[in-house]
C-alpha cells in the first residue's frame, strides 16, 4: 500500500477536515445526549404495564398475546408474567411466561398459550417479579 | 519461457492452489470464534430474512472493495477484485458449511431455510477472513517488484488522489469496526453490559474508545509506511483520522445491531447505549486495521 504512505503527513485536504469537522459534530451531539440524560435522570425501578393485543383459538388451545411495556429508566430481568383464566375471583388455570428483557423505555411482547378458551370469564395478566440485570 | 507453456501453468495452478489454502485458512482463522457461538446459530433460523438478504449482498461489493485494497494478488482491473472477491465468498461459504457440519449443528432433516440461514451468516465473516488470509498469510518475497512499481506509480498519484486514498483509510477502519463487531454484537452480554451501565459510565465508555483508538492512530502514524513528520500536531490526526473514525466504528456498529435484530422495539436512549457498547470493541478493531492491513 504504497500509495497510502504518510497520508497523515499532508496539511490535509478540505474533505478531510470537513469530515473531521463533521465527525467531532457527531460525537458532541452524542455525548450531550448521553450526559444531559445522565444529568437529569433518576433512575426509578422498573414500571411494568401488559396490555392484551389479541386472543384467539389455536389448535390445542388458547392464545392471548400482549405487550408488557416498562416506562422506567431501568431495565428489569428475568421479568415473570403470568396469565390466569379468572371465574369469580378463584383461578382456573395459570400459565407463566418469563421474559429475558423487558428494557427501559421500551415493550416486548409474547403471548400465553392456555389450554382452554376462556369464554366470557375475565382473563388477567401480569408481571410477578424481576431481578435486576 | 513460451517453449514451456506447460511447465508454467503448472507454477501458476500451484500458486492459485496455495491461495486457496491460505484463503480457506484465514477463513477459518477469523471464522472460527463466530461459528462457535451460539446466539448466531440461533440468528440463523430467527434473523428477518430481508435482513439477511441485505447483509448478504453487501457483502459483496464490501469483499470487492477490500480485494481491491489488500487483495493476495495484486488486482488493478475491477474484474480481477470481483474475481478474488468471490473466490473468497465461496470460500466461506464453504469453510462455514464444514465446520458447522462438523460440529453437528447442520443436520440432514432441518428445514433448508435454516440450514442457509445458518451458513449465510457465517459467511460473511468468513469470507472475510478468506480475502485478508490470502494477502496477511502470503510470504512476502518475490513480490518486491509490484512493490516498486506501485511506489512509483503511487508518489505520481498522491496528490490527486488525497480524498481517494482518506476514503480506503475510512473503508478499511470499516472493515475492522465489523470484523470485531460481528464477533460479538451477536451475543447477549452487549446488551446485557448496556443494561448495567449508566449514562455516565456511557460516557466514559466514549471517551475511552476514542482514546484508545488515538493512541493506536498516533502509534501508526510514525511507523512503516505512515510516515508523518515529526512536528504534525496530534490534534490534526485526532479530527482528520481519529473522530471520523469513532464515527464509522459507531455507523458500523448500528448496522450490525439492527440486522441482528437488537434495536428493534427499543427506545432511542437504549439503542445508544449498546451502540456505545459495541463501538468499544468497533473502535479498537477500527485502529488495529490500520495497523495490521
Amino acid at each position: 500500500m504504497a500509495s497510502r504512505s504518510s497520508i497523515e503527513g499532508r496539511q490535509g485536504h478540505w474533505v478531510e477536515w470537513a469530515t473531521g469537522g463533521l465527525s467531532a459534530l457527531l460525537v458532541l451531539a452524542m455525548v450531550g445526549v448521553i450526559a444531559w440524560e445522565a444529568l437529569t435522570d433518576k433512575r426509578t425501578p422498573p414500571e411494568l404495564d401488559v396490555r392484551l393485543t389479541s386472543r384467539f383459538q389455536v389448535a390445542d388451545g388458547y392464545r392471548v398475546t400482549f405487550d408488557i411495556s416498562n416506562r422506567s429508566t431501568t431495565t428489569a430481568a428475568s421479568v415473570v408474567v403470568r396469565g390466569e383464566i379468572l371465574d369469580g375471583g378463584e383461578a382456573l388455570e395459570a400459565v407463566d411466561v418469563t421474559f429475558d428483557y423487558v428494557p427501559a423505555e421500551s415493550k416486548s411482547s409474547g403471548a400465553i398459550l392456555f389450554s382452554q378458551d376462556p369464554g366470557s370469564r375475565d382473563v388477567r395478566i401480569r408481571a410477578l417479579g424481576y431481578t435486576d440485570p | 519461457m513460451a517453449s514451456h507453456p506447460a511447465a508454467e501453468e503448472d507454477t501458476e495452478l500451484r500458486q492459485f492452489l496455495i491461495g486457496i489454502g491460505r484463503g480457506a485458512t484465514g477463513a477459518l482463522l477469523f471464522g472460527l470464534p463466530m461459528l462457535m457461538t451460539m446466539e448466531l446459530w440461533q440468528l440463523g433460523f430467527y434473523i428477518e430474512r430481508d435482513r439477511l438478504l441485505l447483509l448478504v449482498l453487501v457483502n459483496f461489493p464490501l469483499l470487492v472493495a477490500l480485494a481491491h485494497s489488500v487483495g493476495f494478488e495484486k488486482t488493478y482491473t475491477l474484474s480481477q477484485a470481483c474475481r478474488d472477491a468471490m473466490i473468497a465468498y465461496g470460500l466461506g461459504i464453504l469453510m462455514s458449511a464444514i465446520i458447522l457440519l462438523l460440529f453437528g449443528d447442520l443436520k440432514l432433516t432441518m428445514p433448508l431455510s435454516e440450514v442457509v440461514g445458518k451458513i449465510a451468516i457465517q459467511a460473511v465473516a468468513a469470507s472475510i477472513g478468506a480475502l485478508l488470509g490470502r494477502s496477511q498469510l502470503a510470504d512476502q518475497s518475490g513480490s518486491g517488484d509490484a512493490t516498486d512499481d506501485n511506489d512509483v506509480k503511487g508518489e505520481g498519484a498522491v496528490k490527486d488522489q488525497m480524498s481517494g486514498n482518506y476514503g480506503q483509510e475510512l473503508f478499511l477502519m470499516a472493515v475492522g469496526a465489523l470484523f470485531l463487531n460481528l464477533n460479538v454484537a451477536p451475543t447477549e452480554e452487549i446488551i446485557l453490559i448496556s443494561y448495567k451501565m449508566t449514562a455516565w459510565h456511557a460516557l466514559v465508555t466514549i471517551v475511552a474508545s476514542i482514546a484508545i483508538m488515538h493512541a493506536f492512530v498516533y502509534a501508526v502514524s510514525f511507523k512503516g509506511t505512515h510516515q508523518a513528520p515529526a512536528d504534525t500536531p496530534w490534534w490534526h490526526i485526532l479530527v482528520r483520522f481519529t473522530l471520523p473514525g469513532y464515527i464509522v466504528a459507531m455507523a458500523v456498529s448500528i448496522c450490525v445491531l439492527w440486522l441482528f435484530g437488537r434495536l428493534d422495539d427499543k427506545a432511542i436512549t437504549q439503542m445508544l447505549m449498546s451502540s456505545v457498547v459495541l463501538s468499544f470493541p468497533g473502535a479498537i478493531g477500527a485502529a488495529a486495521a490500520r495497523l495490521i492491513l
